[in-house]
């Protein structure tokens, strides 16, 4: 099953978040739009992806364990429902639409590879991050 | 141009590991001296460390001592987070602390292994880990790591230690080439053997013989080391990354 965000939700954290990112990335925050991909529209890096988490953890106040995106991509599949070697199965493909629906369908491509899923990422993969972390922040108190 | 002298120095947020005694007490004084902020971090020795504060304070500096086992990746993450939150960033660690426990490879206890590793090596990612994120986010900062002489010219009973210092150097490189985009260096002091409590099992054992390797004829002093860190920690060696600097007076092997 996957996780439902409201637009609502998104658009009450994007501000933050892109002017977050845009520090990060150093780029204008008008060049962050919600869909963008973040390493193949905005050039980001795997250091710029730690920042970002980082940056998003400090001016959120919460926690982003490492991997958190994927995990919350695979919902309730198991990791072997998941993927298989490293490649993402058919049943993982369409769980990763559904949860990045954000992102254009023609960027999924098939096979794909685990390692390239930050590949897919934009800027409100990450609103889903923060709201998903907020709620999460919630739940527990 | 107009060169200048001004180390840059003043006012940084530094953090030194193993800062109560020998050469991290030495690196505490300097930096603090030419007006750092300096907080360091000690595992055991409260009494030691409150009298390295005690002595800043009268002199007018600033420093703060805070008890941490560099082992533990959750305090040492917790320890940076509460120091970021008061000085608001991080400009230079350097990690100092780390342990001895020599005997003939044959000789050991798993202990003298592990305890080894996880303080020399381990400690240092935690740290360096813990340090990063801050760093890599105010694109700069710079992380000296104290390595020893050990990593490139072992000697007797000291394999576990050797071993640890030549991962330090292996790590300095990797990690600075990691982090140099963001503009944070990472450079290593390799000390010889300093005249410090640490090395006082070495100098009993083989005093002689150990200075007799030595072209300046001497043991070195913990404040000698505290210059070469001293230099990379300033805006002088901002041009300086992934390299070792050995400071050993000239120890060679035989």
């Amino acid at each position: 099953m996957t996780t439902v965000f409201t637009q609502d939700e998104i658009d009450a954290v994007f501000p933050t978040v892109s002017a977050t990112m845009a520090d990060a990335l150093g780029c204008d925050v008008e060049d962050i739009k919600p869909n963008v991909s973040l390493i193949e529209g905005l050039d980001a890096e795997s250091i710029d992806f730690l920042d970002m988490v980082f940056r998003l953890e400090r001016a959120f106040k919460i926690k982003i364990p490492r991997g958190k995106i994927v995990e919350n991509a695979r919902g309730t599949l198991t990791e072997a429902e998941f993927e298989l070697k490293g490649v993402v199965t058919d049943t993982g493909l369409a769980q990763l639409r559904s949860y990045l629906s954000e992102v254009p369908a023609e960027r999924f491509k098939s096979p794909m590879k685990v390692a390239d899923i930050p590949r897919l990422f934009t800027p409100e993969t990450f609103c889903k991050l923060v709201v998903q972390a907020q709620r999460d922040v919630k739940a527990a108190a | 141009m107009a060169l200048t002298l001004a180390s840059g120095l003043a006012g940084r947020t530094v953090i030194v590991t193993g800062g109560s005694r020998g050469i991290g007490r030495a690196v505490v004084e300097l930096l603090a001296q030419d007006g750092a902020d300096v907080t360091f971090y000690y595992r055991d020795n409260a009494a030691a460390a409150q009298e390295v504060v005690a002595a800043a304070k009268a002199a007018g500096q600033t420093v703060t001592a805070e008890q941490l086992d560099i082992r533990d990746s959750a305090a040492c993450a917790s320890a940076i987070e509460r120091l970021a939150d008061r000085r608001d960033r991080i400009d230079l660690l350097v990690n100092n602390a780390g342990v001895i426990r020599d005997n003939p490879l044959s000789g050991f206890a798993d202990a003298d292994v592990q305890d080894v590793l996880d303080t020399n090596v381990t400690g240092v990612f935690n740290m360096a880990r813990a340090v990063a994120p801050y760093m890599i986010s105010q694109r700069g900062g710079k992380i000296i790591n104290i390595s020893s002489v050990s990593a490139e010219k072992g000697g007797r009973g000291q394999t576990n230690y050797a071993a640890s210092k030549g991962a330090i150097n292996a790590l300095t490189r990797a990690l600075a080439v990691e982090l140099a985009p963001r503009r944070i260096t990472v450079n290593a002091v390799a000390p010889g053997v300093i005249d410090t409590e640490m090395s006082a099992g070495v100098r009993e054992m083989a005093g002689d013989e150990v200075r007799a390797r030595i072209l300046l004829k001497r043991y070195g002093k913990p404040e000698e080391i505290a210059y070469a860190v001293w230099f990379l920690a300033s805006d002088y060696a901002n041009y300086v990354t992934g390299q070792v600097l050995t400071v050993d007076g000239g120890f060679k092997m035989d």
